[in-house]
């Protein structure tokens, strides 16, 4: 067998002889690779006498003949490296493959692509038609035919326009260069906001008219369908069309280029802005009953947020039946006044304009709380629904700066100087991170079309101490208040001007006429584009990375995009963009909720709950019942039988004992966003409230981590707490594990025999009696101190065990003699008849608590790469975990965390945010 | 894709000392050892010979798992060593088959006493011919040293004997079977 059939065996048979034929006839084909693959493969040996001398042993001759050995496998293995099987689509980077690069080879870049295509004849691959062949379904045939005869109009068509056009005495050509190439001719019209009114998303060109009926794309949703998996069609998120996750495997390098080099950005623009107007004590109250309600934005404190020079982030509430309740995260920032205006100490008379960024999934409930506090207002402030009309990127990372340098050119002209914010933008060469800015500071200026300098070239890098102390100067500095003017963003007519960019076509013939390599001037025709820059920190230290938001006209995002994806870093590569995903990693990593997943006490949050749970039942039912977690035969250990509540939910239901949806409600389909922005704000204002009512998750309320802090150190019973009441938290896993979103936050229990507590007398009655009770007399007394065994004694390296019964490889034979001896002679460790499993432990690990013990869930969680152990997101109810942190701060932070599903729990430690 | 799973034996044939007949004193125990295999042994004597045996312990059942990719990547008979290649799942019916031989598989008769002893189980056949140098590089030393060693004392050349790189006992050989297994 492993001598093959050679050219010249004579025992082969006629098949073989076939064979033969065909590898004649064709020289290149398989069998002369094969064949060459073969002798590359074999390894030279040497017969018996090599390693004799005169048919006797030799030390010489063995010494010779094992060298000879040596040198042969060595070139042999690097032969059959060298002749390697590997296509040329396989010696590609990760980034530059492609789907079915092997059965195309225009799918390889083009140094590969003859070696490709010499590949696939060689080896009969079956490859692609060229898809401009015939059509060969009746409905291609269909299209095909109807697109033929439409040319076939148009062309008439255009004709006879050039033909009136020569009648009425102008010449052909210039009518052809002005109506087509710079869009001059027809102008697009301004985009109609209506005050206090919901807007239409721009109509689409007709060729995607269908395809967004019931969403809407981002500017740049045709880059990202080719890239990145998107949200399903039928279900949009938000009423939009996002990218979930790059098509490329990022988890890892996103979590590399967010925190260490390179850059990471988003396409922003399906978060909502809301433009509100109208004098500064009406903007003042109103702002204040929607939760900017903290007396430094308001005192002198707030002076620079208010004239326009730093934004304010923070939670959005609104006032309800229940008490006060939380919309969503937002960014509110000012329209600075010019600065030569006279100063108007009247305050009900100044005429002040602001931008608020909210999410989308809480735009309409914040959009109809302002909408109702405007009109409340005399004199009336007004709202404007600038969603289409704002687009936004963020970009984090330490070359974000770098990236937004060398792609934002400020415009200038000689007529218009650039702005005072734009040189200093301009003098942040060298910054690395956001946050070490003032907090929340914010640029206003306008840029020239990226397009004029494409492709972006890198900014040059700063050298020198001189030129680093001059940007820590700048920073520490910051001159943004001295002749302040309005930012262009906020004027309608600009926006509208800057969207009104030249064709690409228009850019390439200007470009064609310069010397190659350098760019273009702005001229008549190239409108500034007004962008505004916010710096944001996650959390408050400045060493994390912090996010920079650029918030430029809708239909200017997409050039911008274009040029901040080609722009090359200083660290090597390019930007990275990413999807919904990779918003919540970078989040996590920095330990940070994310807006509507971890928080549940929001209605966003609710509808996300909602939704989650609902893909978590379809992947559940989907699975083969054999293959699926069983809830009810999930062993607890101490007879503890089934899962606590809902395994696919968080279940605050169970954890407040709140009412079940009621199943009716839960059938319907949940949100029916037909032409949700076609109908009536009278509708929409009746909507909401009626299903927050529907909703038994809506009942839960959250306090904040001040909130908490303050209960702590006020004595019992001081202060109400509000029903329902519940925390986010970071959770950090002490030991080993992860958890995932769903899984279940255990107080440690109480070390006396379990007497109901005061906090039991909370527990809710869904619960039933019997898991409460009986098996809790059968749960070890010592559990808690079982727990606080596992806490790690510290991170110090003094982590040297003594491990007597381990037999190490170093022991000599007689020491482990005798200790194999005193193993098999010494009493058995455990008692015979060994206890029944699960009763005391679970394999070594201490058992859950009860379910009494239960404090709440786990949103989001997993291995965090940035802290190199679990962690995770949750909240957790105040009023079970307030006793424990008032008695002891530092053991009542610490909880059991246990996945949905499984048995064993993890010991970890809470912290509030 | 599903790829064709495979195991690679890297196997040296060791002849022990014929208590018989008296040891040449002046050679190293290693070169005696791993002395040469004759030219008798071929491809196919060998893979007959694994046949047979494999048919002998296991029967049809063992003969028809191994038989679809049996085949020698690699026969040195001057340095007494071998690549063979299995089916991941079966090859320690290989393996046995192997250890059960017990004389040098030539086409007519029977020959030489030895040992067939596997010292390598890979996955690959790079790994095989890597660990196949660096016991052929240990091997050389050995030698060379022990011969240095005899002809300074030649009096104390077999009590001084350590244990071979390649002895029965060896560790590091036990440790690459067990990563072997499938």
């Amino acid at each position: 067998m492993p001598p093959k059939p050679g050219p010249g065996d004579s025992a082969a048979g006629s098949g073989s002889n076939k064979r033969k034929a065909a590898q004649q006839q064709t020289p290149s084909g398989r069998g002369e690779r094969r064949d060459k693959l073969h002798l590359a493969r074999a390894v030279p040996a040497q017969r018996a006498e090599a390693a004799l001398k005169d048919g006797e042993l030799d030390l010489q001759a063995f010494v010779a003949a094992h060298e000879f050995e040596i040198r042969s496998l060595e070139q042999s293995m690097a032969t059959s490296k060298a002749t390697g099987s590997t296509r040329a689509f396989q010696r590609l980077p990760r980034g530059l493959r492609r789907r079915t690069a092997s059965h195309n080879p225009k799918r390889v870049p083009k140094r590969l692509r003859s070696r490709a295509v010499k590949e696939a004849k060689q080896d009969k691959t079956p490859t692609v038609e060229s898809r401009k062949g015939k059509p060969r379904t009746t409905r291609a045939r269909i299209r095909a035919e109807t697109a033929k005869r439409l040319g076939i109009l148009a062309e008439r068509k255009r004709r006879k326009r050039l033909k009136r056009a020569e009648a009425a005495g102008a010449s052909p050509d210039s009518t052809n260069a002005i109506g087509k190439d710079d869009g001059a001719a027809v102008r697009k019209p301004r985009a109609k906001i209506r005050r206090n009114l919901l807007n239409e998303p721009p109509t689409p060109p007709a060729k995607f008219r269908k395809r967004q009926l019931d969403k809407t794309w981002l500017p740049t949703h045709v880059w990202h369908a080719k890239r990145a998996r998107m949200t399903a069609p039928k279900e949009p998120l938000w009423r939009f069309s996002l990218p979930l996750t790059p098509n490329e495997k990022v988890y890892r390098p996103v979590h590399r280029t967010q925190g260490d080099r390179g850059a990471v950005m988003w396409d922003a623009s399906y978060m909502s802005t809301i433009g509100l107007y109208g004098n500064q004590a009406g903007i003042e109250r109103a702002l204040r009953r929607i939760g900017v309600s903290q007396e430094n934005c308001w005192n002198d404190k707030g002076r620079r947020w208010r004239m326009g020079c730093r934004s304010w982030s923070g939670m959005l509430s609104r006032e309800t039946s229940r008490g006060r309740q939380q919309m969503c995260p937002s960014s509110i920032f000012w329209n600075p006044v010019p600065s030569d205006h006279e100063p108007n100490n009247d305050s009900t008379k100044k005429k002040r304009e602001l931008f608020l960024r909210v999410h989308p999934s809480a735009f309409l409930e914040v959009f109809n709380e302002l909408v109702r506090r405007a009109k409340m207002e005399t004199p009336q402030l007004y709202v404007e629904d600038l969603r289409y009309e704002v687009g936004s990127i963020d970009i984090t990372g330490p070359a974000s700066t770098e990236a937004l340098l060398s792609v934002l050119t400020p415009y200038s002209t000689p007529q218009q100087p650039k702005a005072a914010h734009a040189g200093l933008f301009q003098s942040l060469n060298g910054l690395t991170n956001p946050s070490a800015l003032p907090a929340n500071a914010m640029l206003g200026f306008a840029i020239q079309d990226p397009r004029l300098r494409y492709p972006p070239r890198k900014p040059s890098t700063p050298e020198g101490e001189d030129e680093e102390m001059r940007l820590l100067e700048t920073i520490a500095e910051w001159p943004v208040e001295s002749g302040t003017q309005p930012y262009g963003l906020f004027n309608r007519n600009a926006r509208h001007a800057a969207s009104l960019l030249p064709s690409q076509k228009f850019i390439d013939r200007r470009r064609s006429r310069i010397t190659p390599g350098a760019s273009l001037k702005p001229g008549v025709g190239d409108p500034p584009i007004p962008v505004i820059l916010l710096a944001s920190r996650s959390g408050s230290s400045t060493q994390t990375q912090g996010t920079w938001t650029l918030l430029a006209p809708w239909s200017c995002i997409l050039p911008v995009w274009h040029s901040l994806v080609h722009c090359p870093l200083s660290s090597g590569g390019n930007p990275r963009f990413g999807g919904l995903n990779e918003t919540r990693q970078v989040a996590f990593e920095r330990g940070l909720a994310w807006f509507p997943a971890d928080y549940p006490a929001t209605a966003a949050g609710v509808e996300w709950e909602r939704e989650q749970r609902r893909t978590r039942e379809r992947a559940w039912a989907k699975r083969p019942k054999s293959k699926r977690v069983e809830w009810e035969s999930l062993d607890l250990g101490a007879g503890r039988k089934g899962e606590v509540g809902n395994g696919l939910a968080c279940d605050y239901e169970l954890l407040y004992g709140l009412p079940p949806l009621d199943k009716a409600d839960e059938e319907e389909p949940p949100s029916k966003p037909v032409d949700e922005d076609a109908m009536d704000v009278d509708t929409h204002e009746s909507a909401p409230p009626k299903k927050a009512k529907d909703d038994p998750l809506h009942l839960v309320t959250v306090i904040t981590k001040n909130t908490f802090n303050q209960l702590i150190s006020s004595p019992d019973s001081t202060s109400p707490l509000p029903l329902n009441a519940t925390l986010t938290v970071r959770i950090t896993v002490l030991s080993r594990g992860t958890v995932g979103p769903c899984a279940r936050i255990y107080r440690l229990p109480s070390t006396p025999l379990p007497a109901p507590t005061s906090s039991n007398a909370e527990v809710p009655a869904t619960i039933p009696p019997q898991s409460s009770s009986s098996p809790s007399t059968r749960l070890p007394h010592n559990l808690r101190a079982q727990w606080l065994d596992r806490i790690p004694p510290s991170k110090t390296p003094s982590r040297q065990r003594p491990n007597q019964s381990k037999i190490t490889k170093s022991d000599d034979m007689e020491t482990r003699k005798r200790m194999v001896a005193r193993e098999l002679l010494g009493p058995p460790s455990t008692p015979f008849p060994p206890p029944k499993p699960n009763t005391t432990d679970i394999g070594g690990h201490p058992l859950v608590p009860d379910a009494v013990d239960l404090v709440g869930f786990v949103t989001t969680g997993s291995f965090c790469l940035s802290e190199g152990m679990g962690m995770a997101i949750g909240s957790v109810a105040v009023d079970k975990v307030l006793p424990d942190v008032r008695a002891d701060g530092k053991e009542g932070r610490l909880c059991v965390v246990r996945n949905a599903g499984e048995n064993v729990g993890w010991l970890a430690r809470w912290e509030a945010i | 894709m599903v790829r064709i799973k495979e195991r690679y034996l890297l196997v040296n044939i060791v002849y022990p000392p014929d208590p018989s007949k008296p040891a040449e004193s002046s050679l190293p125990s290693h070169v005696v050892h791993h002395q040469p295999t004759t030219d008798k042994l071929t491809y196919q004597s060998l893979l007959k010979a694994i046949k047979t045996e494999v048919a002998l312990l296991f029967g049809d059942y063992g003969s028809g798992s191994l038989d679809a990719s049996l085949s020698i990547k690699y026969l040195s008979l001057a340095t007494s060593t071998f690549i063979i290649r299995c089916p991941r799942a079966h090859y320690r019916m290989l393996w046995a088959a192997l250890t059960f031989l017990h004389h040098v598989p030539i086409a007519h008769g029977s020959g030489r006493p030895c040992i067939f002893r596997v010292v390598r189980v890979s996955g690959t056949m790079r790994k095989a011919e890597e660990e196949a140098i660096r016991r052929a590089k240990r091997l050389i030393i050995a030698a060379q040293e022990e011969a240095s060693c005899a002809t300074s004392t030649l009096t104390d050349a077999h009590v001084l004997q350590e244990p071979l790189p390649t002895d029965i006992t060896d560790e590091s050989s036990d440790e690459s079977m067990g990563e072997g297994d499938g």
